[in-house]
């Protein structure tokens, strides 16, 4: 380890830091790097997806109770990967397999309408919020991993001052300078990170919440039909 | 993976490379990383009190207060008419007369000191000194040295040339305090002791007591120098000459002059007269300086008029 700082090049830059510091700060700061990136990427994606959804849940839900034909809709619906259109799918299918046979057990087919689209609202719930736990993990862990680079580096510069005999600013302030680099790539990772799961986290229960309305509304318009089948 | 996130994936490295991309240019960084550079600072070591006097060797002052009261070697030193020439004589004669030097010893760091030696080494002839009231009194009070120069220096700032208060009362002093009338040395008048004392207050301020006396000024007016704001980036390289024409009091006899620079560049030249007027303000700002020795008033390259080097903060 060479004890001896470079003054002329202990700047602020991102770049000079990153290459100054140890390989073990190097290996944190890199990884952090990668999380934000990784975090930033999620976040973009999350949100135009997120808003999409719930505006074509919104259209979809009003052009269904609009709807008279529920066999056209389910028709015209049939290949959409909206979270609603498989609620919706899942229930009719249920429909219809049950209704298929000659005898009715009408609490039966009740129950099983019920769980298959509540089966269908979590599959969608679970597939919306893969990433989120990407962002959960990134927000509590990155300071962390941030502090442990600092410690490290902040080590190392007092190995230098030791290897030194010195202890001016001059000796320690680089080393301490690109240590402490390491807690800010953390927190420039995490605080995104937390900020977006908290937002997203709303969003996706919100996105829940509407699905199961609309899951109930559906179950009860089917049992109503059901009431008056044969 | 799905096709929105690609898309998200390439956004976010595209931005992060174009946020640390603008940090390492420069962006957001630190003004002046040089600031991390160790400059060298200037030091100016100083005594904190010792202002003295750098003054001739004040036994020569002593020594004829003692020498015309003894017998025998009066007799020899009465030969020689000229004056000049009775100051080296005395001066081995304090010698033979041993009761005396315990006291002068401790003293020679006061100039002042030079008349109380001549009561004190003569028990003896005390009884006749009650005739002569007033010189016995005298010497006394003078034995508390600042009290002097309080007293002395609205009575004859000009004359300290010719010699002290001290040293005029010391030549009053010493026939009274012998045995011997005025003319115990024939040829040897009233009128030669002033040139004779002469000597001993033809103090020259020395190196080392400029360097005090500087340090002292400079500390005194560092309140009012930290008052001042630096013009400009180098403004706190110059150095400024300043003369201060002082009074006895220490309070400033006229406005400070600047009388030179040194440390300007092209960079701070155009703050040279700010920094000009801003020393000058600190100066006036802080004007009556205390605790300046009296005794280098006057003196050669005294601090009546003194030039000092002053910079800005910073």
């Amino acid at each position: 380890m060479n004890p001896v700082f470079n003054l002329e090049a202990a700047t602020l830059s991102p770049v000079a830091l990153f290459l100054q510091a140890d390989w073990v700060v190097k290996l944190v700061m890199a990884g952090l790097l990668l999380a934000s990136i990784w975090t930033w990427a999620i976040i973009l994606s999350f949100s135009a997806r997120i808003r999409r959804t719930r505006r074509e849940m919104a259209r979809f839900e009003r052009d269904f109770w609009k709807t008279d034909d529920i066999e056209a809709f389910h028709r015209a619906q049939s290949d959409s990967d909206l979270p609603s259109a498989q609620v919706f799918n899942a229930g009719v299918e249920e429909w219809r397999r049950s209704t298929a046979a000659n005898q009715i057990d009408r609490e039966g087919v009740r129950e099983r309408l019920g769980t298959a689209m509540g089966v269908a609202v979590a599959l969608e719930v679970e597939q919306l919020s893969d990433r989120l736990n990407i962002l959960a993990t990134v927000g509590s862990v990155a300071p962390f991993v941030g502090l442990f680079g600092t410690v490290w580096g902040i080590m190392r510069s007092f190995t230098g001052i030791a290897a030194a005999q010195n202890s001016s600013l001059a000796v320690v302030a680089p080393g301490i300078a690109e240590a402490l680099f390491a807690t800010a790539i953390g927190l420039f990772a995490a605080i995104p990170a937390v900020i977006a799961y908290n937002r997203f986290s709303h969003g996706v229960n919100k996105v829940e919440a509407g699905l199961n309305r609309f899951a109930d509304g559906f179950h009860t318009t089917l049992s109503r039909q059901l009431d008056g089948a044969r | 993976m799905q096709r929105g996130e690609k898309l998200a994936l390439g956004v976010a490295v595209a931005g992060h490379v174009v946020l640390f991309g603008l940090l390492s240019v420069g962006f957001l960084a630190t003004p002046n990383p040089l600031k991390l550079a160790p400059q060298p600072i200037q030091v100016s070591l100083a005594d904190d009190i010792a202002i003295e006097q750098t003054s001739p060797n004040p036994a020569a002052e002593a020594a004829p207060s003692v020498a015309p009261e003894q017998g025998p070697p009066e007799d020899a030193a009465s030969p020689e008419p000229t004056p000049v020439e009775a100051e080296p004589e005395p001066a081995p004669e304090p010698k033979p007369a041993p009761p005396a030097p315990p006291q002068p010893a401790p003293r020679p760091q006061k100039p002042a000191p030079a008349s109380s030696p001549v009561p004190q080494p003569r028990p003896l002839p005390k009884p006749q000194p009650p005739a002569a009231k007033p010189a016995p009194a005298k010497p006394a009070p003078a034995k508390p040295a600042p009290a002097k120069p309080a007293a002395a220096a609205p009575a004859k700032p000009a004359q300290t040339s010719r010699g002290t208060g001290r040293d005029a009362q010391a030549t009053a002093a010493r026939p009274r305090g012998s045995r011997l009338g005025d003319d115990f040395l024939k040829g040897l008048s009233d009128r030669q002791t002033p040139s004779r004392a002469e000597a001993a207050p033809a103090a020259k301020m020395g190196a080392q007591a400029a360097a005090d006396i500087g340090s002292a000024i400079l500390r005194q007016v560092q309140p009012c120098a930290n008052r001042q704001v630096t013009p400009g980036p180098g403004a706190e390289r110059i150095r400024v000459a300043i003369n201060l024409r002082l009074n006895r009091d220490g309070s400033l006899a006229s406005r400070p002059r600047v009388v030179g620079h040194t440390g300007v560049d092209d960079e701070n030249r155009r703050y040279v007269d700010r920094v000009d007027d801003l020393a000058i303000a600190t100066f006036v700002g802080c004007s009556p300086l205390r605790g300046l020795p009296d005794e280098l008033y006057d003196v050669q390259n005294g601090w009546s008029n003194f030039t000092l080097r002053y910079k800005l903060p910073g």
